[in-house]
This record gives structure tokens, C-alpha cells and sequence, in this order.
């Protein structure tokens, strides 16, 4: 779908056209996933809440300015979901030190080689970095999991954040610095 | 220029997503500073290594449902406000008429008065003070200040 079409369909949305939505969904479901991945860590509530911000996003699609990108608008009510998730997480996890202690041991970002054919010690890297993804803050785990699991250019992140390419870079230098150095204390050599 | 300018530069350089006139000034850097000459080793190192990983992806049957589950929420969301806003105007109706009926009617025991009039005067208690609570935890959070 072309800026054009991605329009035209916004404008049906507002007259309350679901189907026209639909559209719009197919295009950014993917990205979103991986944004609210990046901000909570575990698969399914990152596919829960990017649901839910497709829903606020259809229900105050009217306050969106058609002249603009729509993923930008989009990703600041994805990130407000993210970030009200994370809150009431942490709520929950003082409710039982146990729990939280587990799940700092376990929690990982799923990550896995494209190779079928890999080895005992290339799952485990796959496991320690899933690891150390999960302990960089949530802004350096979204730009890590868009440009260097993913392969978006850098010109699609700037897009679909609505950040300048400086920002882009700057972003993933302390991100992949940060993942480097989480890398170094777990011992990982590569 | 410092070398904390070139720092987010490497990382176009890696990616090979500079303009061939950034590049060069990256490459004339790198030649003098062995620094950032290391460090864009490492972060070469490191891309290596996760080359070929990919974020593990749902199920095609998630991608599939993902617009069906969507639509049916919207759908349903719609239905919850009608039903919500029909019980609310039937309930108001209920009330009316219930208080209508004990109070007005002067055959009815004052027994009967008297526990009608407990049972509204405790809902309404109840309520308030859920609805003060959630306005309340929801403009602040008592922990937002600890580090953790």
C-alpha cells in the first residue's frame, strides 16, 4: 500500500469503514509487534497490546491528521499501552519478590538463526542474547530488534518512529553498545 | 572534529547506510583513531554473530486472526456500550420505581422502608468510593518515584 492508498483508506476509517482498517492493520501489524516486543519482552502480550493499540488508534482515528504518516501517531498510543503494561507489571511483581526473581532468571527475547542446521553452542548464544536483549532498556531493545533482527533500513525505522536518521544512529550505537557490554558480564565470547 | 561525533556515524558505517562523502570522512577518522578503529571492530564482531538471528516470530495462525480478533473487539465493543447503556437507563427505571413504590405507598411497613433505604444508601456508598479509588490510582502511582 502506497502513502496514496494508506490515505485514502485513513479517510474511510474516519467515516467508520472497519474493512478500510483492515488495510492499515495488514501494513503495520508486523512493526508493531516488534515495537511492543521491545517494550515488554514477551510475545504474547506484545501481540495483545498491539492489538489493543490498533483499537484505540480506530476508535480516536478522527484526531488524526491525514497529511501525516500514520505509524508515528500510531506509535505513540502503542507506546503509552507499552509503558501502562510495564507499570502495572512491576505493581504486580512487588506483589511476589518470588516471581519477579524467576522471572529475571528466565525471561528472554525469543531469537533464533535462520540456519536449521545450527549447533548446541549456537543455541546457546541464541539463549544468551535473548537474555541480555531482555536487559537493555526498552528504547535500545525496539531500535536492536527493528534494524539488527529485523533488517529495516535505517530510513523505515526513522519513518516508523518519526525520529531523524541522526537519531536513528545514535539510538543504536548505545543500543548495541549496551547489548555488548550485557554480553561481556554473561561471559558471551564471539 | 571529536570522536563522540563519529560514535552514531560508525554505526551507518557498519550498516553501510552513509552517503559515500560520510563514508570517506568516517574512513579519514578510523585511520587516526585507533579508539573508534576497536570499537568498530567489536561492534562488527558482534553484528556477525547475529547475522542470520531473527526475533522469533507467532505462529501463521496468530497473523491470521490478528485482523479477525481486532474486528470482532470493535464489533463487540459497540454491542457492550448498548447493552451497558440499556441496563443503565432500565436499572435508573428500576430504581425510580422501587423508591416510588416503598416510599410513596404509606401501606408499606416501615421495616421495609428502613432496609430499602439501608441497601440504596450502601450501593451508593460502595460506589463512590470504587469510582474515588480508581480516579485516584489512576492520576498517581505511589512507587513511580523508586528506582528500581
Amino acid at each position: 500500500m502506497n502513502p496514496i492508498e494508506e490515505g485514502s483508506a485513513i479517510e474511510r476509517c474516519k467515516n467508520g469503514d472497519r474493512e478500510a482498517f483492515g488495510l492499515i492493520v495488514q501494513k503495520y501489524m508486523k512493526p508493531a509487534y516488534y515495537v511492543a516486543l521491545g517494550y515488554v519482552g514477551r510475545p504474547d502480550d506484545a501481540l495483545d497490546i498491539s492489538q489493543d493499540a490498533f483499537i484505540n488508534a480506530f476508535r480516536h482515528i478522527k484526531r488524526f491528521d491525514s497529511s501525516k504518516s500514520f505509524f508515528p501517531w500510531f506509535y505513540s498510543i502503542l507506546k503509552n499501552l507499552c509503558l501502562n503494561h510495564l507499570s502495572r507489571s512491576r505493581r504486580r511483581k512487588e506483589d511476589s519478590i518470588d516471581q519477579m526473581v524467576e522471572e529475571e532468571g528466565q525471561s528472554r527475547i525469543p531469537v533464533e538463526t535462520v540456519n536449521p542446521e545450527q549447533g548446541a553452542v549456537q543455541r546457546d548464544i541464541e539463549v544468551r542474547i535473548g537474555k541480555a536483549l531482555q536487559r537493555l532498556r526498552p528504547k535500545e531493545r525496539e531500535i536492536i530488534i527493528l534494524q539488527h533482527f529485523q533488517d529495516y533500513s535505517y530510513q523505515e525505522i526513522a519513518d516508523l518512529l518519526g525520529i531523524p536518521i541522526g537519531t536513528v544512529m545514535s539510538r543504536l550505537y548505545s543500543a548495541r553498545r549496551e547489548l555488548r557490554r550485557e554480553l561481556e558480564r554473561m561471559g558471551v565470547r564471539y | 572534529m571529536s570522536c563522540d561525533t563519529f560514535k552514531p556515524l560508525l554505526m551507518g558505517y557498519l550498516d553501510e547506510e552513509l552517503t559515500a562523502l560520510e563514508a570517506v570522512r568516517v574512513e579519514q577518522h578510523l585511520e587516526e583513531c585507533h579508539d573508534c578503529t576497536a570499537e568498530l571492530d567489536d561492534f562488527r564482531k558482534l553484528k556477525e554473530v547475529t547475522r542470520n538471528m531473527r526475533v522469533v516470530m507467532p505462529d501463521d495462525k496468530y497473523w491470521d486472526e490478528y485482523w479477525s480478533n481486532i474486528y470482532n473487539r470493535l464489533e463487540r465493543k459497540a454491542g457492550w456500550i448498548l447493552l451497558s447503556l440499556g441496563s443503565i437507563i432500565l436499572s435508573a427505571y428500576g430504581l425510580y420505581w422501587v423508591i416510588a413504590e416503598v416510599f410513596l405507598d404509606k401501606n408499606v411497613h416501615p421495616v421495609i422502608r428502613i432496609g430499602v433505604l439501608t441497601l440504596i444508601v450502601g450501593f451508593c456508598t460502595l460506589l463512590v468510593s470504587v469510582l474515588r479509588e480508581r480516579f485516584f490510582l489512576s492520576k498517581s502511582d505511589k512507587y513511580e518515584r523508586i528506582k528500581r
